[in-house]
């Protein structure tokens, strides 16, 4: 029981993760239909930005804020001066554009920060990547004799309020209903006034945001940052995404979370069989697996057609 | 006093050239009606005046030039365009369809859900599945909704394009007698595209027949079928 409640505990925390990845994906894929393969590696840039702050001396909570505005600001300007002009001439150039831009911006970051893993006593005057929450060993509390580190419990509540703040805003707010205009119908939401867009724009940056939060509390939890941290964190995102349908923000935090917790659960119970090295297999499996049982994932919508 | 004029009109699709320098007037009060066969240019005439496709020529509502504008800024000057195969957001419920309507409105939500109320007194099915989403709702529903959403808008001209395609003939009566009643008791002027003639150019105040992109007769509805050959070739009574 308490293996079990430690696995849950870690499994849900590293989802949370997983889950902020999936919410950008999908965001993205509601608006325009395109899987932004370079979501990761824009969130990655970002986190390093927030590290480099830390250098700086700036307080973990400003710096975020500085890293998110970053983050909105990349993903904004991707799509006016990347996707939209490709964009109208197919779909297919939209899915080169972010593979190119995933090579660019993690050449750009091993450019400005190298190849190593930081913060290192070498170059760097943290001693590890600043956290959000309370991270001394003995931040924990302890429920049925499993532990839960503050650190950890802090994302996961970092992300439910975050998806019921983005619950909101989707459901009630004028923005919001401007965004599901959009997504359901384009030319239409054109005609009803709706600078589409704009709509746009906003989408890829609050996405790109989202992201960006991800890999800071990510980078937080490993207490590191490096070149390929966000890649697996990309992968088990889009098996998310996939699992709770491409059109569900509530599904793919969902998502996310049972993705955390299959591949903790997995890894430990079957530490000769799954491990540490064989669990990003899971993700593949777990996305093969939705694609020929409910393509639509749990809480999608089938779509008759979109190109 | 004029409305909506179009002067050498020409728009269409990538390389290919649909209208052709059409001329078009509607003046406050009016219902006008377009005809025409499949292929005349009657939906890009929409889409021109819209601002959804790229155009050439002059489009001035009210007296200041539309031709440059995007559609979300035609929409704000007063112009709402119901699109043919009615273009409602299959996602969103049917409230939040009509609020979609609303969306440049700046009067605030209470004026907003009382227009609300209002289009549901008129369209009371739409009242039923206020909760449904649109893409549950039938053919005749969903026009009723497109065209409910766009009147959420408050526009001073209603463009309707083919609102009976795929409608039993009583629910397409239903929906002209909606707009006819508006026409008369509120003023709303309407910009209509039609095939089924008989019954559009019979609420006519005028009509423009199309042709391959240009105008080729115009008068009212029963100096048209008074024409033999119009009335023979285009008409088909």
């Amino acid at each position: 029981m308490e293996r079990f409640l430690q696995y849950l505990f870690d499994g849900l925390s590293i989802g949370s993760v997983y889950a902020l990845m999936a919410l950008g994906l999908v965001i993205i894929y509601r608006g325009t239909g395109h899987l932004n393969f370079a979501q990761g590696e824009m969130a990655l840039f970002s986190t390093y930005v927030v590290y480099q702050m830390g250098e700086w001396g700036i307080p973990i909570g400003i710096a975020l804020i500085i890293g998110l505005a970053v983050g909105f600001l990349i993903g904004a300007a991707t799509e006016v001066f990347l996707v939209r002009p490709v964009a109208k001439k197919s779909a297919f150039a939209v899915f080169i554009v972010t593979l190119g831009l995933f090579q660019g911006l993690n050449w750009l970051d091993s450019a400005i920060w190298g190849d190593q893993v930081l913060p290192n006593s070498a170059v760097s005057k943290q001693q590890q990547f600043p956290t959000l929450f309370p991270n001394k060993s003995t931040d924990f509390v302890r429920i049925l004799g499993a532990e839960w580190r503050l650190k950890y419990l802090g994302v996961l509540l970092l992300v439910l309020v975050l998806t019921a703040v983005m619950f909101l805003v989707f459901n009630k707010s004028r923005a919001g209903l401007a965004m599901r205009a959009v997504a359901s119908n384009s030319e239409s939401a054109k005609l009803v006034g709706i600078r589409t867009h704009q709509v746009l724009m906003v989408s890829w940056g609050l996405a790109s945001a989202i992201g960006a939060l991800g890999g800071v509390v990510f980078a937080g939890i490993n207490g590191t940052v490096n070149l390929n941290l966000m890649f697996t964190v990309f992968i088990y995102g889009s098996a998310a995404a996939t699992l709770g349908g491409f059109d569900s923000p509530g599904g793919a935090v969902l998502g996310g979370l049972m993705i955390g917790v299959i591949e903790n659960m997995a890894a430990g119970y079957f530490p000769d069989w799954v491990g540490q090295e064989m669990k990003l297999g899971l993700a593949f499996v777990v996305i093969v697996g939705v694609l020929l049982v409910k393509p639509s994932g749990m809480f999608g919508t089938a779509k008759v057609e979109r190109v | 006093m004029t409305l909506l004029e179009t002067h050498d009109l020409t728009a269409g699709y990538g390389p290919i050239t649909v209208l052709h320098g059409l001329e078009l007037q509607v003046d406050e009060g009016e219902i006008v009606v377009i005809l025409g066969a499949n292929g005349a240019g009657k939906t890009t005439t929409m889409r021109a005046i819209s601002g959804v496709i790229p155009r050439h020529g002059s489009v001035t509502f009210e007296g200041r030039s539309i031709g440059r504008a995007s559609p979300d800024s035609i929409v704000r000057h007063g112009l709402a365009q119901v699109p043919q195969g009615r273009g409602t957001f299959p996602e969103l419920s049917v409230e939040d369809n009509m609020k979609c309507g609303a969306y440049v409105r700046r009067d605030g939500s209470a004026a907003i859900a009382a227009d609300v109320k209002r289009w549901f007194g008129t369209f009371p099915r739409l009242a039923e599945r206020r909760n449904q989403r649109a893409g549950s709702l039938s053919g005749g529903e969903q026009q009723m909704l497109a065209i409910a959403r766009a009147l959420m808008s408050r526009p001073k001209l209603l463009l309707c394009d083919e609102p009976s395609l795929g409608l039993a003939p009583l629910i397409t009566q239903e929906l002209f007698a909606v707009l006819e009643h508006l026409n008369r008791d509120e003023g709303l002027s309407v910009l209509l595209v039609e095939q089924n003639a008989n019954l559009a150019m019979h609420m006519a105040s005028r009509v423009y027949l199309l042709e391959t992109g240009r105008v080729v007769a115009t008068g009212t509805g029963e100096e048209l079928s008074a024409d033999d050959t119009i009335r023979k070739a285009y008409l088909g009574f």
